[in-house]
């Protein structure tokens, strides 16, 4: 029980590693060992958060070597909340990529990207638990050479130009988390975040240069890879030229495991109390609001489906970001759980136009008219996604601004509910003509209900329930989140 | 003032060689050459990373009675991951550029825009 945490990332190292042998089986279909293996990881999450909700929060240490010498692996009510999420909302982007990953990779890739698929998991898990800054790099590099395998995979010549896009910028942002590693490392002596949180003060006296520098560099090299504004770039394009389900890990998990990362070292290894001395939070709050503007207004004028999406979770992340550097205890867990909320939606939203496309071949919003008649389920899914980004009452959406609106009353600044007003009306202006048009717009041709295949639409259902779920009942998300806030804030 | 710069020289010259491949990367259009930023600012960090660890007229970390200080063994062997990590990162953007070729034909991203531009 106590090894669990390591066992996860070690066995799906290990999946990684087999699924290019079992696929050389003709009669074998990966697919279904990527199932089973996430199925096995979420079976393991639940069990770990167990062990925390009957326990507590715990430090696992790999091989009995403690804390200073040894790497600390930390499971605390973060880990618990990425970690199923993780597992959680991969497991369902596997179901949807069984059946729908072959029209847009091909047939003979398939192995390779279920490989890959193990390895962003690890890589996803293990930034989710390590409280190791070397760890966090180490691992931080694995999630962005997979993910970027995960666009790149797609023989098109548009995914491998995003993908390059995406590493070359990657690059310059883990160089820059090394440097900034280096640096803390220089000033403290230490490489784990429990022992530098406890020698922060101390170094910010004697060298507050090197901390400057090294929270400047995080902020920037996490905040490209988790596409802060203005440093979101590679985004639009990778995130919409990927084949579907790697659109839905991107945007739903990927980009959110590096806001966690830095949330957890900006409030768990630096302390609130360096604030006093630099202003990061109103910066991060000034970025976020111009990304929550700018990214909706981008939306707006993309033709293409998946485009309007991708430009849609810049917006999204600008709220993730604002509740996180509001620093009050209900912003902080609005922020969390608006990063939640927004992984199931987004992630269902691309399962979504990637069943759309896989039933019509259509890309085009403008194309979208009556869509309602061929494929119900699906639109329905699409629409619920559709209201709990704008944050109408029922959906997810709607709990976290309303826990993002209190938190800004908290922090004595009432202007960014205006803020978050506007930003809702400018998501409504580009989802609702989907939303009517799919439903009641005139179809090209007579269509017939002719939904995708079950094993595609099972996981679009499960995730549309799970957002409708979260809005209805979100007192146990709520309380997951409340302690990280509580376990960030003092 | 250049005496503190003198026994500190490793900094400076790490931090040069870090912008020299901060600015290849970002200004060349050529990717062969945005890859060889990439390491020139790699090669950088990892001067400083080991850097730290040094103890003038210090040994290597094995122990022996009749020495009196070691050198920090850890940023060497922090280094020794980051230079796979590095490695693989190369030989992953190089096998995209390889594949970036065969689809456009160039390696100039100016041109690969243009390409993309006309197609749109």
């Amino acid at each position: 029980m106590t090894h669990l945490p390591v066992l996860i990332i070690v066995f799906y190292l290990v999946l990684a590693f087999l699924t290019p042998l079992l696929g050389r089986i003709k009669r074998l279909n990966t697919g279904w060992l990527a199932i089973g293996g996430t199925l096995a990881g979420l079976i393991m999450a639940a069990v770990l958060a167990w062990h925390v909700a009957q326990n507590g929060p715990y430090s696992y240490f790999p091989g009995q070597w403690q804390a200073p010498i040894g790497i600390e692996v930390r499971v605390d009510a973060l880990t618990v909340l990425m970690t199923l999420l993780n597992n959680g909302v991969g497991l369902m982007v596997m179901l949807f990529a069984l059946r729908g990953v072959k029209n847009e990779i091909g047939e003979g890739l398939t192995v390779w990207y279920n490989t890959i698929f193990f390895l962003l998991m690890a890589a996803l898990n293990g930034l989710a638990m390590s409280f190791d800054l070397f760890n966090v790099f180490v691992f931080t590099e694995i999630g962005t050479i997979t993910a970027c395998a995960l666009v790149a995979i797609k023989p098109k010549r548009m995914c491998i130009r995003a993908a390059l896009h995406y590493l070359i910028l990657s690059t310059v942002g883990s160089g820059m988390i090394l440097l900034a590693i280096s640096l803390i490392y220089m000033v403290t002596g230490h490489l784990n975040m429990g022992f530098i949180s406890g020698e922060i003060a101390g170094a910010f006296a004697l060298y507050p240069l090197n901390i400057y520098v090294a929270m400047g560099l995080f902020i920037v090299g996490f905040g490209i890879k988790a596409a802060l504004f203005p440093l979101h770039i590679w985004l639009p394009d990778a995130h919409s030229s990927a084949p579907a389900p790697s659109s839905a890990l991107l945007s739903g998990l990927v980009v959110k495991i590096y806001i966690v990362v830095l949330g957890r070292l900006l409030f768990q290894m630096f302390g609130v109390g360096i604030f006093e001395n630099i202003p990061v939070p109103d910066v991060l709050i000034f970025l976020a609001i111009l990304g929550m503007l700018f990214g909706s207004i981008s939306a707006m004028n993309q033709l293409e489906f998946k485009r309007m999406l991708a430009y849609s979770s810049v917006a999204q992340i600008g709220y993730i970001f604002l509740g996180l550097s509001l620093t009050t205890h209900e912003a902080m867990a609005g922020g969390l759980f608006h990063m939640v909320s927004h992984a199931l939606t987004k992630s269902m939203l691309f399962l979504a136009a990637g069943a759309i496309y896989y039933k019509t071949g259509i890309k085009k919003t403008d194309e979208l008219n009556g869509i309602g008649y061929q494929l119900p389920l699906v639109t329905a899914a699409v629409t619920v996604g559709a209201i709990s980004m704008i944050g109408i009452p029922g959906t997810s959406g709607f709990v976290s601004k309303w826990m993002l609106a209190f938190g800004a009353f908290d922090a004595q600044r009432p202007l960014l509910v205006g803020v978050l007003l506007i930003s809702s009306l400018l998501n409504a202006t580009y989802y609702f003509p989907l939303i009517s048009r799919a439903w009641f717009g005139h179809p090209r041709s007579s269509l017939r209900w002719d939904e995708p295949p079950r094993l595609m639409l099972l996981p679009i259902i499960v995730l549309m329930i799970g957002n409708l779920w979260f809005g209805i009942f979100p007192q146990t998300l709520r309380i997951l989140v409340v302690q990280v806030a509580s376990m960030w804030l003092p | 003032m250049v005496n503190q710069l003198m026994t500190n020289l490793h900094y400076l010259v790490a931090m040069i060689l870090f912008i020299i491949g901060f600015h290849t990367m970002l200004t060349h259009s050529n990717l062969i050459k945005k890859v060889i930023g990439m390491n020139i600012m790699e090669t950088g960090i990892f001067l400083l990373f080991i850097s730290i660890g040094y103890v003038r007229g210090g040994s290597a970390p094995i122990i022996n009675d009749s020495i009196a200080s070691y050198v920090n063994p850890l940023p060497s062997a922090l280094i020794l991951t980051g230079i796979v990590v590095g490695v693989s990162l190369t030989a992953f953007s190089l096998s995209m550029i390889l594949k970036i070729y065969h689809y456009y034909g160039t390696v100039d991203s100016d041109e690969i825009m243009k390409i993309k531009d006309a197609e749109e």
